[in-house]
């Protein structure tokens, strides 16, 4: 355990402001006033930083963790998810679940042994933190970049493997560089 | 008291049993709950005050127990006061907490270390790099894990990022408890600039999992040091702005000024620490006293005030924006080349292009994902400077992947203490600019 610091030089004393009320206060009801009046006039030639949404999406940048996505291989167009149940290890919230079955000959559905038959995730536990996207040793789940994701059941809101095989209806657009 | 026809029987057993068992083992919200029977608040006087002629109460001076909460919008959160007034002024002050209790600590006893990360960031959800700091220092000190000085200054960047961001967020409901709307909208603005920046570098814009044991989780992308800079240019001119608004305008001079006065020897007996007793002037900053996370590099001065009013309280956490932004300069300036996280394969993951090709590194994985690492026996405590005061954690492991017990020193919880020393005898409006200056955190005090 270190010493004790005393911070001696190292102090700022704050302001104290002038005592409100008497002679003062009269004036100040009138000058502080016009001087924030000019301070918040003086806004009136900014841009506002509002969006316009729902019009306008707020774009989001390249790092955002959204709605989850399966990803498939492009050219096989074979599902990357092999039924490991990672992602179902690592999620705090227990949330997702995956039922594993067999590749067969005649139905090939991933790339290797086995497939998630089943892979359901549980929107309204996901806490969005991407330890399953972590997790994933073969980059089959990801974060997309939506965040629009309300509805009005709870049981629409177990995303089923099909939901997260396909893309969402509305992209939400990327940050442009620099911005 | 307790006939006014809303008593249960399961209510009287236990007043039965108050009898014979002692006192101090009775949880005494229930005692105060029970001294206000709402069917008997209309007919009956309460204790101590006087009947006109007429028989019924004095409205004059009445003493009357109102309820301030748990949804109220000055309380900041699911507060419950239990106020009692005279006319307008408040002669006691009573908190109930505990409506938006969320079992965390509970929680994480059932978590592997790494996934605990996700639950304590959501106790004080303003401070959320706070919690995964405090939470990741106890379990490095127990694993004797050094962490890179990259990621210490990452740490320290974002954590004050997230100082700004915070006691930006109190500016704005502060003052717009007093009327000052301007304000909320002003603060909000800014606050985004810095939630900007933690959504470029974590990718969430709260709770963040950035922190992990052992470093931080990626590295920051590129262009994320420029976008700062150009934050932290921008920032002063705003915080004039607010000055030119607040610091000499007559209303909010006669709200805050000489009003929740608490003397510093109080405040320390109560065991209050942050903005609220640096205002009385006692220079206590962990940040200074005890230095983590290269803090000791920095050159920076702690803000006090002199008399301890509300007053100086806005005035010592908008200077300690300023220090802040004085820190995230330097740290940006003087960032050190090198790994972001620790290089001990046994705490942190492997870099994602060796799972292709370093079979080492898939079993890595593979275990700490599904097992986590383990820690040696032991206890840990850590305590760092939050924006509202001291924020402690103590972890305790039992040799497991899993803490054993994981408990916050929440500085809401603490300060929320000193509230009755701050409001009572004043009139209910100051009292309520005193909730606003005060600063709490409903999510950290239940926890």
């Amino acid at each position: 355990m270190p010493e004790p610091h005393t911070p001696i030089d190292d102090v700022i004393t704050v302001q104290r402001g002038p005592e409100p009320g008497g002679l003062g206060g009269a004036y100040r009801a009138f000058g502080a006033t016009l001087r924030g009046l000019r301070t918040t006039l003086g806004r009136v030639a900014e841009k506002p930083p509002t969006y316009q949404y729902p019009e306008e999406k707020t774009p989001v940048y390249p790092r955002f963790r959204g709605r989850h996505k399966l990803q498939r291989f492009e050219d096989t167009g074979l599902e990357k998810c092999v039924g490991c149940s990672l992602c179902v290890a690592a999620c705090p919230a227990e949330c997702i679940r995956v039922v594993a079955a067999e590749n067969t000959p005649d139905n090939q559905v991933s790339a290797g042994e086995r497939y998630a038959a089943v892979y359901e995730i549980n929107m309204t536990r996901c806490i969005f933190c991407g330890y399953c996207e972590v997790a994933c040793p073969f980059d089959a789940i990801t974060m997309g970049n939506d965040y629009e994701m309300a509805d009005y059941h709870r049981s629409d809101l177990i995303f089923t493997k099909e939901m997260l095989l396909a893309d969402a209806i509305e992209k939400t657009p990327l940050r442009r560089e620099g911005e | 008291m307790t006939d006014g026809g809303l008593d249960t029987p399961g209510e009287s057993q236990s007043g039965a049993r108050r009898t014979d068992g002692p006192a101090a083992l009775l949880p005494p919200y229930r005692e105060r709950e029970e001294s206000i029977s709402l069917g008997t608040l209309d007919e009956q006087p309460v204790s101590g005050t006087e009947v006109d002629i007429d028989g019924g109460p004095d409205r004059e001076t009445e003493l009357m127990t109102i309820n301030l909460g748990p949804h109220h919008p000055a309380t900041h959160g699911v507060l419950r006061l239990l106020c009692t007034l005279e006319g307008e002024v408040v002669r006691d002050i009573k908190p109930l907490i505990g409506y938006v209790h969320t079992g965390i600590e509970k929680s994480c006893e059932d978590q592997e270390y790494w996934k605990a990360i996700t639950f304590v960031e959501r106790m004080d959800y303003l401070a959320y790099y706070f919690n995964a700091q405090v939470y990741c220092m106890s379990v490095e000190t127990l694993l004797e894990e050094e962490v890179p000085p990259r990621a210490q200054y990452l740490r320290v960047i974002h954590m004050e990022l997230n100082r700004i961001a915070s006691h930006l967020f109190w500016l704005g409901t502060a003052a717009l408890d007093i009327g000052a709307i301007t304000m909320l909208w002003w603060a909000l603005r800014e606050r985004d600039l810095m939630l900007d920046l933690f959504e470029m570098s974590s990718g969430q814009r709260l709770h963040t999992r950035y922190f992990q044991v052992g470093g931080v989780f990626e590295d920051i992308p590129p262009g994320w040091e420029a976008k700062c800079r150009r934050a932290l240019e921008v920032m002063p001119a705003r915080l004039d702005q607010y000055e030119a608004l607040l610091d000499e305008n007559e209303i909010w001079l006669q709200r805050m000024k000489n009003t929740g006065i608490v003397a510093r020897e109080e405040l320390l007996a109560l065991g209050v620490t942050g903005p609220l007793l640096r205002a009385t002037g006692e220079p206590w900053d962990l940040r200074k006293a005890m230095p983590y996370s290269s803090y000791g590099d920095f050159q920076f001065r702690i803000p006090v005030g002199t008399v301890g009013d509300n007053y100086d309280r806005y005035r010592v956490r908008l200077a300690e924006i300023r220090e802040s932004l004085k820190i995230v300069e330097q740290a940006l300036d003087g960032l050190p080349e090198g790994p972001f996280i620790t290089s001990n394969r046994k705490v942190a993951l492997p870099p994602r292009h060796e799972l292709a090709t370093s079979m080492e590194a898939l079993i890595h994985h593979f275990k700490l994902v599904t097992e986590g690492f383990r820690v040696p026996p032991g206890e840990a405590y850590s305590a760092i400077e939050s924006p509202r005061g001291e924020l402690g954690c103590y972890v305790l492991a039992d040799g497991s992947a899993k803490p054993s017990r994981v408990h916050m020193r929440d500085p809401s919880f603490v300060n929320l203490q000193s509230l009755k020393a701050m409001g009572e005898n004043s009139l209910i409006a100051d009292f309520i600019a005193c909730i606003a200056m005060l600063d709490p955190i409903l999510g950290g005090i239940d926890r």
